[in-house]
């Protein structure tokens, strides 16, 4: 099952997916803050997300999984 | 057999290539962001097309059998090789809207030319406040490409009801008559299409170019006949006074003075007098073919071809969202030929991407800012905070000014993509002697002769702006172009905030007070710094000399580094330049 991972260490600031969603390579499904910068994570496969790992809000370190595509 | 070709070709002709192709989704992802960019576009085009209507209706001066400046540089100027500069310039809010004078660089009979002319549909060409700093950014840019500089005389001298915004100071509209002495000085010719009634300040505007051609109806004198009265010995205007002008004016049958009559067959200092306007142009169009300029082949080292990579895509590839950051590769893949791109020392200074490019087969450099996040970068900050893309650290600065001085070894233009957020601070910095790299930076483009052209693709803050090159910093600088993306600011509205009220707001709570006051100029001045910083106001105040679209930025380029190679002052043999070997190995 492919995951989505932190690529930097940040907070959630933006998920625009729900657990059931169908997504499509490089749409984008959450946004990181960090260092006053938004970085956007994108899906590099298409799928169902199954399961998401985190809330808006949460810290995440880099390698964390954030998503979960089916 | 005879064979030929261009030079250090292992090295030029085939350089390595840069860029991806978009994918499906991040073109469909983007739409949003294409939409962001021509909301701008048009805020742009809105005010340019304002700016083109100031004055008359172009329809009465077409009715009177004349052409408007609009209607003179397109016959003038090669096809397709126009590039507006100053369109929206007009710092003191004239009520004109404008300042008076239109220009920019063009070809003209296939040589680069930066052409002004006055604008004689707004008081036929009047001195109006904010023109004298728009015909020194033409003169300086002419003595900074080497470059004949052209002008379409149509001047009627002083606005007299403003003329303390024009007449004196240091650099006020006398200021162009001892610049085209300095052109001429350097041996930069100056071409005059001359058209009209131009006395006084007009009359010198003539006369000081090195060639003037003028349109049979137009005249250059030291003063006007308008001045019917002369001097009221009562020191104010009544009843009586008025009848003795309305009676004067009325039967004053005085020509201008400076006619054709004088200055052709008399004092024979037009060379040329044509009965057309367009002959006037076509006069000037005779001489510019007469201009020195090299054969592209001395200094091409490739065939010209246009970015493998459309130019459509920057629309998409550059996030008008100020805190998203994106591949400036991808950018570059998109305005140089053939997208391909010789970088120097990518692996030291990561925030930066210094490097060699070709532009219609010349060689030029480019500099510009990465943006993302730099885990583990700069060495000196390693272990407390990561490096962010747009800012500038040590390692970047050496590699910056490093790159900028074998660039004036070697020759080679540098344009630079500027894209930042400042100079990193505190005391590591400090510690990493950032103040000093800085201004080294400004150093070295001043010790090189090179010409360089900025573009401001977003953010120019902070003295980051100032050493990419920005116009104020540098006497190399030909021009700055911003985009529909651009915002120039010393810091963000919301960091100016803090800064100006942190202490403010620590005084109000300690005596009890309501923070709402404070709160409310906070964020007043946020929205202050916002509208300021927007693109139309960085073209209107000139922090840039033009907001243009990105996909037209190549077009600039081009410009530019045509107008360079035209008539270069130094020449590097392109077999003894060191760049490209350092790069190489």
């Amino acid at each position: 099952m492919p995951e989505l991972l932190a690529p930097i260490a940040g907070n959630v600031w933006k998920i625009l997916i729900a657990v059931g969603d169908t997504v499509e390579l490089d749409d984008e499904v959450i946004i990181l803050e960090a260092l006053k910068m938004e970085t956007p994570i994108y899906c590099d496969d298409s799928g169902t997300i199954t399961e998401i790992r985190v809330k808006e809000g949460d810290a995440v370190n880099e390698g964390d999984v954030l998503v979960v595509i089916g | 057999m005879s064979r030929k070709q261009t030079p250090l070709r292992p090295y030029f002709e085939k350089m390595p290539e840069i860029g991806k192709e978009l994918r499906e989704g991040e073109v469909r992802r983007s739409q949003e962001n294409v939409a962001l960019v021509r909301d701008q576009e048009k805020i742009i085009a809105r005010e340019v097309e304002r700016v083109k209507n100031a004055g008359i209706p172009a329809e009465k001066i077409h009715q009177r059998g004349g052409m408007t400046i609009y209607d003179r540089l397109e016959y003038l100027v090669d096809v397709g090789t126009w590039c507006p500069l100053h369109s929206l310039y007009n710092p003191t809010d004239n009520e004109e809207g404008c300042t008076g004078v239109v220009n920019g660089i063009g070809r003209i009979e296939g040589r680069w030319a930066v052409i002004i002319g006055f604008d004689n549909k707004v008081m036929a060409g009047a001195w109006i406040a904010g023109q004298a700093e728009n015909i020194l950014m033409v003169t300086d840019m002419a003595k900074r490409l080497n470059v004949p500089l052209v002008w379409l005389t149509n001047c009627s001298g002083v606005k007299l009801m403003e003329q303390e915004t024009v007449y004196a100071g240091r650099r006020s509209n006398g200021a162009p008559f001892y610049r085209h002495a300095d052109l001429n000085h350097l041996g930069i010719p100056i071409l005059n299409g001359i058209y009209g009634t131009n006395p006084a300040g007009g009359g010198y505007q003539g006369i000081s170019p090195t060639i003037l051609l003028a349109h049979d109806g137009a005249n250059i004198a030291v003063g006007g006949a308008g001045i019917v009265g002369g001097m009221n010995p009562r020191g104010h205007f009544d009843a009586e006074t008025a009848r003795a002008l309305i009676d004067g004016t009325r039967s004053f049958k005085g020509k201008a003075p400076g006619r054709v009559e004088t200055h052709f067959d008399q004092t024979a200092f037009f060379r040329e007098v044509h009965d057309t306007e367009q002959g006037v142009l076509d006069g000037i169009k005779d001489y510019m073919r007469m201009m020195p300029a090299y054969d592209p082949v001395m200094f091409r080292v490739s065939a010209p071809a246009e970015p493998r990579l459309p130019a459509g895509d920057l629309d998409m590839l550059l996030p008008a969202n100020q805190k998203r950051p994106y591949d400036a590769i991808q950018i570059l893949a998109r305005l140089t030929d053939n997208s391909e791109f010789m970088e120097y020392r990518p692996d030291y200074g990561r925030e930066v991407f210094t490097g060699i490019a070709k532009i219609d087969g010349f060689p030029v450099a480019f500099i510009g800012n990465n943006q993302g996040i730099f885990p583990g970068y700069p060495e000196y900050a390693k272990d407390e905070y990561p490096g962010v893309g747009g800012k500038h650290y040590r390692e970047g600065l050496i590699k910056q000014g490093e790159f900028v001085t074998l660039c004036g070894r070697d020759n080679l233009p540098i344009v630079w993509l500027q894209d930042t957020t400042g100079i990193d601070v505190g005391d590591l910095a400090e510690e990493a002697e950032l103040l000093a790299l800085g201004q080294s930076l400004v150093y070295s483009i001043e010790q090189t002769e090179l010409s360089m052209m900025c573009i401001v693709l977003r953010k120019g803050t902070a003295a980051a702006h100032y050493i990419m090159c920005g116009p104020q910093a540098n006497n190399n600088n030909a021009f700055t172009l911003g985009t529909p993306l651009t915002e120039i600011y010393v810091m963000h509205g919301e960091t100016a905030a803090a800064a100006s009220y942190a202490r403010r707001l620590v005084k109000e709570e300690d005596a009890g007070n309501d923070l709402t006051p404070v709160l409310d100029k906070m964020n007043q001045m946020i929205q202050d710094y916002q509208d300021k910083s927007r693109p139309a106001y960085c073209a209107k105040s000139g922090f840039v000399d033009e907001i243009v679209p990105l996909t037209e930025l190549r077009s600039y380029i081009k410009a530019f580094t045509c107008a360079n190679y035209q008539n270069p002052r130094s020449i590097t043999p392109v077999h003894q330049m060191l760049l490209p070997r350092i790069i190489k190995g």
